[in-house]
């Protein structure tokens, strides 16, 4: 008996070694050292010794306003696209969640923004929101509102550009999480609706009874993802505004590519990372716990 | 009646949100077959999304300006090495955290999950130093290796493998098949769904990758197509319709790949964990 | 059947990788590597032929170019660095060069150049390629920085034509100028400061105005700090009389790089590198003028990208070799014909049809060597110099406060020079 269990051991070790070993390797000490480099003053290529320096990166970047300022913009944008981002997504899944001619082409347009890579999407955006009337944005606004409509320069606009990418990072992410729902509602049990159909339930009340409570995790995964990603952002910003105007876009790991990359000041880089993974390990935690929850209940 | 109006409706709504969704790549598709001066100077009228004189001008542009063959192939070589060996690996060990009783396994995969959250740019630099150490730059190796193991693809994996009925392995057991024979015989031709899923996701994950191939690689001989746009960025006036036909053919091929497996893609996602 | 075409696949991709590696050395050839930024198509072509012609010159000595992109260059040579993969001979923007040498990258090439060729250099090359007391750098070209005009515009506000630095418009006058210029425009926009372009751009062309007014980024003869300088009234009084003109809408946004090409504005805030383009579309309208007067004369941003070497003994010699290759007249001029740039030595400029005594941009020669252009700080602290100058100037672009922006952007650099021990 001991002797199976200790076999079995041994195979799920050969199992499942490549894998851990990987992430041990290119992940986990990577990470670890990043943690470490954050306590010193690490600058790329310098001649001077490495010196430790103990928090001092930490209470730096919280005594500034920017990295505060980028974590509120992070959490903004957070706040903002992903429930506007699944509530769209959800929508558009429920319209193409029947048995018609031509929705898979439908599908397949939704999530095609989803192949595209970031950096691409970024530059093609820039263009929609040029300035002036010979904008893209601008120009199909001032029709749809009969002229009414002033130019703007929507990526210098304290106002508009952090709404501006999120309306990009939303058209790129969208159909990724319009697949995930709707394979969701392909899963949910057919005679659920049909039973409650017999109850004489309208589509409304078999929307709340049945698809969203059946819907339940697949919605919160798709949360939680989106949420990751939303403390992840970078690329947008970094093509798109630069973190301006006046740190309105700005995001904490643009911050942290910006220390490392542009200004050499690794350590210094290294802590906001280590802030932000904190960051997204605190939001994964409560979300987790949320879902726990929800299946002690049900 | 109502009923058909009601799809007519339905219809209507999707057309018009499609059109919102096709825009942007309209504006670049069409934006490629224009000369460069014109692509910005119409983006403001209907004229953005219509070539009017066609020419193909923009992508000899690329390939005389950077060797996009080479550029090509390096890609696809490593994303599908990283693909390939990621789908092995990262099953493999989706498997035993799934199906298979040891000791540490919840531990361990509470630290997988962990993994899951650290990106990419928190780690470049101090990754940078080891492989550096290991002697590795400029290489395909470099670009491939430390993105095989995929905590991302391995949660997949064992959330799918979690839903598959016990029954499947009970029946091979008794044939006298070991583990490892019935992973590979019963378990993988029965998880097409989830390989595809965690093909379609690395790929398209790794298929846009900047940062780390600008750091570890130097020279044409091993980079991929990310970089080489960069080659369009130089002093502007930007060349529009060369970056925009770069784009098309760069994502042309990824394009090709959902739309031969987006079937198995939907499926894969309804019975992976990814629903929940 | 799907995992054999799979197969397939991958056995052709892994021979076309093989095929493509490199091929054997042959003996007795000494193979030297330059990597080089992957400018204009012009530019590259010719720099290809230069190297194709030194190496037929050559015996025993073969020069490779590797192109590198132009963005992220500094993070990529870090990066090499780190690896200790650096080529021979290196190629980079000019006020990087401080920080290479700190590093320890680069080889001083004082005796690798006869002194003649030394002072055949136009001064501010030698300024830029100078560090401590010693030259680790030479360029083959160096850059201009002015206002382009439409002279029939301007003349229509009765504005005067400054032909030369000392006659720069003063600020004030300028901003009458403009004032007038916007009169007659349709959307009041009547200049470009090319707010399209990236990052370096903005410490190269805007850090001028703070040196005419009579401030700098730091102080380069006592503290070498920034703060009392960046920040002080002289800084912050050219700042904000920049961002008056962006107050008063007299600045084209110009994502489409067409301002002035279109005829959207009058004046455009650019280098020499616009010049061809310019000409092109404007014709014998077109007039170069100095970049205006903020009370200490005219200044202007000097420098570009120049070549140092890393290599040591024989390579570093077979290196130097190139190097005075590329500084040949004809050499010089090939490349200038190409990028448009100013040659960087004095003979060449000489026969240069752009830059010559006649030439019509014969204004970027003599700020070049008449002192008015000013070279980027000369220190390792560059990089968070300019990272903090580009971010303090978009936040004054965006309507901050010019003091306390700037104040800031002074403690950051003050602070970085701190923590590295003041770069000794």
């Amino acid at each position: 008996m001991t002797d199976d269990r200790h076999g079995r051991t041994l195979i799920a070790w050969f199992f499942i070694a490549p894998g851990l070993l990987g992430l041990a390797l290119f992940v986990a000490l990577p990470f670890l050292l990043a943690v470490g480099l954050s306590c010193t003053n690490l600058r790329l290529g310098s001649p001077l010794p490495l010196e430790f320096v103990g928090f001092e990166q930490f209470r730096r970047i919280f005594s500034e306003p920017t990295l505060l300022r980028a974590l509120a913009n992070n959490g903004l944008f957070a706040l903002v696209v992903v429930p506007l981002q699944t509530l769209l997504a959800l929508g558009l899944a429920l319209l193409l969640n029947r048995r018609l001619a031509g929705l898979i082409f439908f599908r397949t347009i939704f999530f095609m923004p989803v192949v595209f890579p970031l950096s691409l999407v970024a530059v093609v955006w820039v263009l929609i929101f040029a300035p002036g009337i010979n904008g893209m944005l601008n120009s199909a606004l001032d029709v749809v509102s009969l002229g009414a409509w002033q130019p703007r320069d929507f990526l210098h606009d304290p106002y508009l550009a952090l709404p501006a990418i999120m309306l990009t990072s939303i058209w790129q992410g969208m159909g990724f999480q319009m697949v995930i729902i709707l394979a969701g509602l392909q899963a949910i049990n057919q005679e659920l609706y049909e039973a409650a159909a017999m109850d004489g339930a309208g589509r409304w009340r078999q929307f709340v009874n049945i698809t969203l409570p059946q819907l339940r995790n697949t919605l919160i995964f798709v949360v939680l993802v989106t949420t990751v990603l939303a403390f992840r952002l970078f690329d947008q910003v970094q093509i798109m505004t630069q973190g301006g105007p006046r740190n309105a876009t700005t995001t904490a790991m643009y911050e942290a590519v910006q220390a490392a990359f542009g200004r050499q000041q690794v350590g210094r880089g290294a802590a906001i990372t280590v802030v932000l993974f904190c960051v997204a390990v605190a939001i994964t935690c409560l979300q987790r716990r949320i879902i726990r929850q929800e299946r002690q209940v049900s | 009646m109502t009923f058909r109006a009601c799809h007519t409706l339905l219809y209507l709504v999707l057309c018009l949100l499609a059109l919102l969704f096709l825009s942007p790549i309209l504006l670049m598709v069409m934006g490629s077959l224009k000369a460069d001066g014109r692509v910005l100077v119409e983006a403001g009228s209907l004229k953005a999304f219509w070539p009017g004189q066609v020419s193909l001008n923009n992508y000899e542009d690329v390939f005389r300006r950077v060797d996009f063959g080479r550029y090509m192939v390096n890609s696809l070589f490593i994303n599908c090495s990283i693909v390939i060996s990621g789908l092995l690996v990262n099953s493999l060990a989706g498997y035993a955290f799934a199906r298979l009783q040891w000791r540490g396994r919840d531990l361990l995969f509470g630290m997988v999950l962990l993994v899951m959250i650290v990106p990419l740019e928190a780690i470049a630099v101090p990754l940078f130093y080891q492989v550096t150490l290991l002697g590795w730059r400029d290489s395909y190796l470099v670009q491939i290796v430390p993105f095989i193991a995929n905590a991302f693809s391995i949660y997949l994996f064992q959330t799918f493998f979690l839903g598959l009925p016990r029954e499947l392995e009970e029946a091979a057991r008794m044939d006298g098949a070991g583990i490892l024979r019935t992973f590979f015989s019963i378990i993988v031709p029965n998880a097409k769904p989830a390989f595809a899923t965690a093909a379609i996701l690395t790929f398209l994950s790794q298929w846009g990758a900047f940062l780390w191939p600008l750091m570890v690689t130097s020279g044409e001989a091993v980079r991929p197509l990310p970089l080489a746009i960069a080659a369009f960025y130089t002093l502007p006036p930007l060349q529009w319709g060369d970056i925009f036909a770069f784009g098309v053919m760069m994502v042309s091929p990824v394009l090709l790949v959902f739309l031969l497996f987006q079937n198995w893609f939907v499926r894969g996602v309804a019975t992976t964990g990814i629903k929940g | 059947m799907r995992e054999q075409v799979m197969l397939l696949v991958i056995a052709v991709l892994l021979l076309v990788a093989g095929c493509a590696e490199e091929q054997g050395e042959q003996p007795g050839v000494m193979k030297l590597q330059a990597w080089v930024h992957a400018g204009q198509q012009a530019e590259r072509l010719v720099l290809e032929e230069q190297v194709a012609r030194f190496n037929r010159r050559q015996q025993g000595v073969q020069l490779e170019l590797t192109l590198i992109p132009e963005r992220s260059y500094n993070a990529q040579i870090q990066a090499a660095a780190l690896a200790g993969d650096l080529p021979d001979l290196l190629e980079f923007d000019g006020p990087y060069l401080a920080n290479y040498v700190w590093q320890g990258h680069l080889r001083p090439l004082d005796d690798l150049l006869p002194s003649q060729l030394k002072d055949d250099l136009l001064p501010s090359i030698i300024t830029q390629g100078t560090y401590r007391g010693r030259l680790f750098a030479v360029g083959v070209f160096d850059s201009g920085l002015g206002l382009y005009g439409r002279r029939s515009q301007l003349l229509a506000t009765g504005a005067r034509i400054p032909a030369r630095p000392d006659e720069a418009w003063g600020a004030e006058e300028f901003s009458r100028l403009l004032k007038e210029l916007a009169k007659g425009d349709a959307d009041g926009a009547v200049l470009d400061l090319k707010f399209n372009y990236p990052g370096e751009w903005f410490t190269y062309a805007f850090s001028p105005i703070v040196q005419s007014a009579g401030g700098d980024l730091l102080d380069r003869r006592h503290s070498g700090k920034a703060a009392g300088v960046l920040d002080s009234s002289e800084s912050v009084g050219a700042l904000t009389q920049l961002q008056s003109w962006l107050a008063a809408g007299y600045v084209d946004g110009n994502v489409d790089d067409a301002a002035f090409v279109s005829g959207r504005v009058a004046l455009s805030w650019a280098g020499h590198w616009e010049y061809r383009r310019y000409k092109e579309m404007v014709g014998d309208d077109l007039v170069a003028l100095p970049l205006p007067d903020f009370g200490y004369g005219s200044r202007t941003g000097q420098g570009s990208w120049c070549w140092g070497i890393t290599a040591t003994g024989d390579r570093a010699k077979a290196a130097g070799t190139f190097l005075r290759f590329l500084l040949r007249p004809a050499e010089v001029l090939a490349m200038s014909g190409a990028n448009g740039a100013v040659p960087a030595t004095h003979s060449a400029l000489a026969q240069s049809e752009l830059y010559g005594p006649r030439g019509p941009l014969h204004l970027f020669a003599e700020q070049l060597s008449g002192g008015i252009s000013v070279t980027r700080p000369r220190t390792p602290a560059y990089p968070v110099i300019t990272s903090a100058f580009q971010q303090a100037f978009h936040d004054i672009r965006h309507g901050a406060d010019v003091r306390t922006t700037l104040q800031r952007a002074a403690a950051i650099i003050d602070e970085d020079i701190a923590d590295n021990k003041g770069y000794p």
